[in-house]
């Protein structure tokens, strides 16, 4: 494209660094097939074929589910005003970035055999319900939680994106709620939806805290959690090695397939558009929806925080491994968000500034691969790497865990940081070629003032993601060396109930803190910089 | 006729608020011109019952409109853009216009005869996303015809057009406004819109409609 600027620097650097990753995914793959040719012939009796089949139908019924409960949520709440909605809203937002482990464990404290809903049953009916939140029926609970709040918020952003005059036409003209969802909002969603399905597919395929916890044996075990097992457990690489190539092909296939359909943004504009109720049996319908879903959703983060803030913390904060455990967190947490952010911006502003499509293409294949490697594979393979290599796994673990984090976090924040780069390339690309203003200029009086909020959502995920993540830490952790989902993990393992639900209750309020703080932050750094 | 007294409304920030009082009358199009930001769409937001005003009244032929939802109140709107759904037939488009539980015959015949009214009959199982913009009007105002609500806004409705189509659909607004005696109201800051249609003029300035004078026709 002509006009935009001309920046050869940028493009070298986005392509050195595409070219990096790349090389990095090849060597992981290549470890796990170097170990899965060197381990021929050893006694595996993993059953691939029923935890593929497993797999697939847990991940299956959590698509249809979170999208049907994401729908009825989105569509309640674009009608429907209140005093708190926008904390609401930010609430299911936050889906994206809750620890599944944390929602795991809320589920447990609500549904499980001692929690409050048995407890209450027992005491006012004399009968428990069993123990739900175990099995494929926790698994999906826990999965619509999070991926029903998290498709909500995606839909939600289409609906408060419909053209006001569209509205005031349908509005002017009478439309009943049923016409209105099928003349005005099912047009604006049925793009998300083949997007949306295909990513909430991965993330339920590839899930692993919330099996991990909630999976109750193998009936219910999925393809990562068996890799886990495989190498933590049976010691048996080759059968690991097995499971993470077929991981690797069906996530692959889905992500061949996603690629094809619509792009899902992740950070999100404030609605303009005019008020316009529904009224009568759909109102009744949408605050009912909203009642449910908000039941659903904030029960099981709030019986973590009850259960996690009470006498139990002072217990776990009186244990030097805590700090320890919470120091790791913390630094793991920012080297690997500043080091996504690194690369993001690197690669975004690379691909901003070619209007070459096979370049553009190019370069952000290999950060959108990382959707195809699941964490535990990821961490499979740098084990094997690390150890072919020579080193001892310990010695490598952090940066290893950074590293792994980082590239994990890196599709979602390309897709945080790309279209608004883009945007602003397109809109500004004229402005800024004619008055001659260098790179670097450019990024520090265009770019960055007007994409600081950006930035702040982005390092928001990657922090959150890393704060919360047990896929990579899984499989590099040791007594010396762990963060605070490896020590929640551990704890639950050793049935110490209140150790881990202090543990929990604090990831919750830290990504919480995160992932509402940092892009105010950053806004107004932004905003100071105009 | 349809007469706005006094109808106030600030945005909120806004110091000074609007204060609008016109007349319309059936069968002449009342046209409202300004600067960009002077208002004329907080108008038209107005009567058609997007916001609510403060004070003031808005009455056609002695009836309160107030209290009425937008979907309740006797008025169509035509504007610039999103006048269509795109993803629907021309047909389609027109037909919600029609009262709900119209037979499926009766409702075909209204939407020929509406469709051949604005000089395109035959288009009705077009997708209105393939027509042209003079089309999309055109649709629009078919549409209109069934509704057969008496005031009629307009919102730049001319802006997207090339000049024939424009000069074709304007002259369409203006035949069909006398024939269904309409009160036409068109926000435009295009003069030769205004010129060509207007029967009384208004000029929004600071907030205030003034009336540039009146040609009865």
């Amino acid at each position: 494209m002509l006009t935009l600027p001309h920046r050869p620097l940028r493009i070298a650097a986005a392509i050195a660094l595409a070219a990096g990753i790349a090389i990095l995914i090849v060597l992981v793959l290549w470890a796990i097939l170097a170990a899965a040719t060197g381990s021929e012939g050893s006694a595996s009796r993993i059953d691939i074929p029923h935890l593929l089949r497993m797999t697939s139908i847990q991940a299956g019924l959590t698509t249809v589910l979170s999208i049907a409960v994401g729908m009825a949520l989105a569509w309640a709440l674009n009608r429907l005003r209140f005093p708190g909605r926008d904390l609401v809203v930010g609430l299911f937002a936050s889906a994206i970035v809750t620890p599944g482990m944390v929602v795991a464990f809320g589920l447990l404290s609500i549904w499980g055999r001692n929690g409050w809903i048995n407890q209450a049953s027992e005491a006012l009916f004399g009968f428990s319900i069993g123990n739900p939140a175990f099995g494929l029926s926790g698994i999906l609970f826990a999965h619509v939680v999070l991926d029903g709040a998290f498709a909500a918020r995606i839909m939600l952003a289409r609906l408060d994106a419909i053209p006001t005059p569209r509205l005031k036409t349908g509005q002017s003209l009478g439309l009943t709620p049923w016409q209105r969802f099928a003349i005005i909002d099912w047009p604006s969603l049925r793009g998300t939806v083949p997007g949306l399905a295909a990513i909430i597919f991965l993330l339920a395929f590839t899930s692993f805290p919330i099996v991990l916890m909630l999976g109750g044996g193998p009936a219910n075990q999925t393809l990562e959690v068996a890799i886990y097992a495989a190498v933590r457990q049976d010691f048996d690489l080759a059968g690991a090695v097995r499971l993470a190539a077929t991981q690797i092909a069906v996530c692959s296939l889905v992500i061949l397939a996603a690629s094809a359909l619509a792009p899902i943004p992740t950070s999100f504009g404030a609605s303009t558009a005019p008020r316009w109720r529904d009224r009568g049996l759909a109102r009744l319908l949408q605050m009912l929806v909203l009642m449910l879903c908000t039941i659903g959703f904030v029960l099981p983060l709030l019986s973590v925080l009850i259960d996690g803030l009470g006498a139990g913390i002072g217990r776990v904060v009186a244990q030097p491994a805590f700090w320890w455990a919470t120091t790791s967190s913390l630094v793991i947490g920012t080297a690997s968000a500043l080091l996504t952010l690194l690369l993001a911006l690197a690669l975004a502003l690379g691909r901003g500034a070619t209007g070459n499509g096979l370049l553009r293409t190019l370069l952000g294949m290999p950060a959108f691969a990382y959707l195809a490697v699941p964490a535990v594979v990821l961490s499979l393979g740098f084990f094997l790497l690390v150890r072919q290599l020579g080193f001892a796994p310990a010695t490598a673990a952090p940066f290893v865990v950074i590293l792994a984090n980082s590239l994990l976090a890196l599709p979602f924040a390309m897709a945080t940081l790309g279209p608004p780069l883009e945007a602003i390339a397109r809109s500004r690309g004229k402005l800024i070629r004619s008055l001659g203003l260098s790179g670097w200029r450019q990024f520090t009086l265009v770019e960055y003032p007007l994409l600081g909020r950006d930035i702040g959502v982005m390092l928001a995920l990657a922090f959150c993601f890393s704060l919360g993540d047990l896929g990579v830490i899984a499989l590099f952790g040791t007594q010396d060396f762990q963060t605070l989902p490896l020590m929640m993990f551990r704890a639950l393992g050793s049935y110490r109930g209140n150790d881990a639900a202090a543990i929990a209750a604090i990831l919750l309020v830290g990504t919480i803190v995160a992932f509402v703080g940092l892009p105010r932050l950053f806004e107004r750094i932004a905003d100071a910089a105009r | 006729m349809l007469r706005v007294e006094n109808l106030t409304f600030a945005h909120p920030g806004q110091a000074t608020p609007y204060a609008f009082s016109l007349v319309a009358h059936e069968g002449e199009v009342t046209a409202v011109s300004g600067a960009s930001g002077s208002g004329k769409s907080t108008l038209l937001d107005l009567l058609a019952g997007f916001l609510t005003p403060s004070a003031g009244s808005i009455e056609l032929d002695h009836s309160d409109l107030l209290p009425l939802p937008p979907e309740a109140r006797p008025v169509s709107l035509l504007l610039q853009s999103e006048s269509l759904f795109e993803h629907l037939s021309a047909a389609k488009n027109v037909a919600l216009g029609l009262p709900a539980g119209t037979p499926r015959a009766e409702a075909q015949r209204q939407i020929g005869e509406a469709l051949a009214e604005v000089g395109l009959e035959g288009i009705g199982n077009q997708l209105a996303s393939t027509l042209s913009g003079g089309q999309k009007q055109r649709v629009a105002l078919a549409r209109t015809l069934l509704r057969a609500r008496p005031v009629l806004l307009l919102d730049e409705p001319f802006s997207a057009l090339d000049d024939e189509t424009r000069v074709a659909v304007r002259e369409l607004v203006r035949v069909l406004t006398i024939r269904h005696g309409w009160h036409t109201i068109l926000v435009s800051h295009h003069a030769d819109d205004v010129e060509a249609l207007a029967a009384r003029k208004y000029l929004l300035v600071e907030g205030r409609l003034e009336s540039l004078r009146d040609t009865p026709s």
